[in-house]
């Protein structure tokens, strides 16, 4: 018999996967210093290797991760999106104010750029702090929400400590009803946990059976579950 | 106790029916509802599922649903069916046990996922697969129940074989009785999508139709130019593209969900390279189907398809491309246009099969029902000194009778190889086999 030629490989799913894109916006602000930014660090090493695994339960789905990072002023850590199998996680210092509406201001445009790429799924947008905006938290906000993918977003805070702006990190998340609250974070292990959940949850929505109608109520019954703060020690 | 606590190595439990007492030995795997342990029962190895406390709560009919599995017993050796309800003394929460799940078995979706995860699987073997998963529903959907949650989560494969298991029956209901959950993204019938009904026997035959879809093509039905317009896919988006318009992409009669030059191109050259009867299938399902659950094809049009498809298969001969050849009509290539140079044919019944000598003609693929075991009745071989001639030679235990035009009648012994000749026909167990075109003519 004579040889044959090789069997063409056309991969269609991995030619167009949809994007979702996970964009992280944390407070690196001076109060976070010391176990605070330890944890925030330790929270997104252990929880990258997490969403790669909820990512790998949707092949249709191209994950691509952000990361801003804010004090005195607000600038990108991760400012390409990256593929989720290539993140590396480079650990984050504090010092410094609260810049979180310069923060959400580049976000917005970030996602405006985002939007004249491929096909995406409504972005998933974390925003962790752990004080009060020290610049002009009402102009970012009003910039971020201009953007029609902020809107789209699944947005989700997470409260650091028990001094937080509980009011903004709410507007932030302009949940309807109020049906997703912020996470608190009272200590270490609270906050690896709201981190872990705060990314996964999200993508883990798009490939696992539901009785709910949509992402946010989905995420709202989950989130039900996370579990009341352990005691320890408080931040 | 915390209501996600797991169970420590040696926690011993009680199983339902035997009142029999067995040991947690490791976790296994954790998901949403509960966690997975390697158990051992009176020294065999089983699977014990545990449901976390909070969710017994919310699924109130989980454990009648899980008795009356029990009682009835697994439809077939394909699913990890739930075999006893466990208890542990003085723990709230209750599980199941099941068999395990073989190591070198990998999720459906492995076969959609980038590379390096992807599993590449011959358009044979996906044909195969679709017939055992169509048989597997046919025998769960015969004794009255409905699965509810058809996705790649709960199917596992076995790349060497393209062997099935089923998995997360904990799911499965009687057809009719009130369901606990509506399904998954994507695989949801349009009328459950748009919440008019709960899932049942005829959700499960939509959900089925777009595995199959996704195992041949590797892409969702329903995703065409519509998805490619939107940008962003919110759920309102969703609801209109799997809910209240769906289109097929390849619908016949309504093109606005065509497939887009350049991006769904490699789903064009696999339409192209399917067999009429299959592509009859899909768009009788996604057409029909997509707003007229009664007219949804069943399960065993689909395995019968599909296992006359599974030996149908061929490379195109200018440049490899998987084909699925047919009687009648000039061929053409799927993927490059041109003539395959369609490889010898047999002939049964209605039904092509390719010939090809390194694939042995087993007993189903004259019988087209899966036979467990199947054995070889035939292989095709090459005359050690011409290779274009070929021979056919009998492998099973009973002597053919082949008649070759303008000859008499001859017996073929077991062990005994015929030349195959165009026209010949051969009288066999399994049924009558006519030979179409093996290429070079008799001397
Ligand atoms: N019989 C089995 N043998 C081996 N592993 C198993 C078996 N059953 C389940 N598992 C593994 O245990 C894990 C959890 O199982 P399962 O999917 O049943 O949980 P779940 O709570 O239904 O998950 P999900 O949140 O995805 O619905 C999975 O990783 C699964 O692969
Ligand atoms: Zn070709």
């Amino acid at each position: 018999m004579s040889e044959r030629p090789p069997v063409p490989v056309i991969t269609p799913g991995a030619l167009a996967r949809r994007r979702l894109h996970v964009m992280f916006a944390l407070d690196c602000s001076g109060s976070m210093r010391g176990d605070r930014i330890a944890s925030l660090n330790y929270a997104m090493r252990s929880a990258l290797p997490e969403l790669l695994s909820v990512a790998e339960d949707n092949p249709e789905v191209q994950v691509m991760v952000q990361v801003m990072r804010f004090d005195t002023v607000a600038r990108w850590h991760i400012d390409e999106p990256t593929p989720i199998e290539e993140m590396e996680w480079i650990d984050l210092d504090a010092g410094g104010e609260t810049a979180m509406g310069s923060a959400l201001a580049q976000i917005g445009e970030a996602l405006d750029s985002a939007e004249a790429g491929p096909r995406q799924l409504p972005p998933v947008i974390v925003l962790a702090s752990d004080g009060y905006p020290t610049d002009d938290i009402d102009a970012g906000l009003e910039q971020f929400f201009s953007s029609a993918a902020a809107t789209a977003a699944t947005r989700i805070a997470i409260a650091i400590g028990s001094n937080t702006d509980l009011d903004t990190l709410e507007r932030f998340m302009n949940s309807p009803e109020a049906r997703l609250k912020p996470l608190r974070a009272n200590n270490a292990p609270d906050l690896v946990k709201s981190i872990k959940w705060a990314t996964t949850a999200p993508v883990k929505a798009t490939s696992s059976p539901t009785n709910a109608p949509d992402v946010a109520s989905q995420l709202a019954l989950n989130a039900e579950q996370l579990e009341a703060p352990s005691s320890e020690v408080v931040w | 106790m915390s209501t996600n606590a797991e169970l420590s190595p040696g926690t011993q439990f009680v199983s339902s029916k035997a009142t029999r007492t067995g040991v947690v030995r490791s976790v296994l795997g954790a998901g949403g509802q509960g966690t997975v342990y390697a158990v051992d029962l009176e020294g065999a190895t089983f699977a014990l599922k545990w449901y976390h406390e909070h969710y017994i709560d919310i699924d109130t009919g989980l454990r009648d649903r899980l008795a009356n599995a029990v009682e009835r017993g697994a439809p077939d050796g394909r699913f990890l069916w739930p075999l006893e309800l466990v208890t542990i003394p003085g723990n709230p929460s209750f599980g199941y046990i099941m068999p395990v799940r073989a190591g070198h078995y990998v999720g459906m979706r492995d076969l959609i996922a980038p590379p390096p995860k992807r599993v590449e699987l011959s358009l044979a073997d996906r044909a195969k697969l679709c017939a055992r998963i169509a048989d597997s529903f046919l025998q769960l959907h015969a004794r009255g129940f409905c699965y509810q949650d058809i996705n790649f989560g709960n199917i596992f494969l076995d790349p060497a074989t393209a062997d099935i298991l089923i998995c997360d029956n904990d799911n499965v209901n009687v057809d009719g009785a009130p369901a606990s959950i509506y399904g998954t993204r994507k695989f949801m019938a349009p009328e459950v999508v748009r919440r008019e009904v709960l899932p049942s026997t005829q959700t499960d035959l939509f959900s089925m139709a777009v595995m199959f879809f996704y195992v041949i093509f590797g892409w969702h039905p329903l995703d065409g130019q519509q998805e490619a317009n939107i940008k962003i896919l919110d759920t309102d988006a969703e609801n209109r593209l799997y809910g209240t318009q769906p289109v097929f992409i390849f619908d016949t009669v309504n093109n606005a969900n065509a497939p887009v030059a350049g991006l769904h191109d490699a789903l064009v050259y696999r339409w192209q390279s399917l067999n009429d009867e299959l592509r009859d299938l899909f768009l009788q399902s996604f057409m029909q189907g997509l707003f007229n659950p009664g007219k949804r094809v069943l399960e065993y049009e689909w395995r019968s398809a599909f296992l006359k498809m599974s030996s149908a298969v061929y490379q195109c001969g200018q440049c490899g491309y998987e084909n699925v050849a047919q009687s009648g009509g000039a061929a053409k290539c799927g993927y490059c246009g041109q003539d395959p140079a369609v490889p010898p044919l047999l002939k049964v019944d209605k039904n092509i099969l390719t010939l090809d000598v390194s694939r042995p003609i087993t007993s189903s693929m004259l019988s087209l029902m899966i036979e467990q075991p199947d054995p070889v009745v035939a292989t095709v071989e090459a005359h050690p000194q011409h290779a274009h001639v070929l021979g056919l030679r009998n492998q099973s235990a009973e002597t053919w009778r082949s008649e070759i035009p303008g000859y008499s009648a001859t017996p073929i012994a077991p062990g005994k190889t015929l030349r195959l000749l165009h026209g010949s026909r051969i009288e066999t167990a399994g049924g009558l086999l006519e030979v179409i075109n093996p290429g070079d003519t008799p001397a």
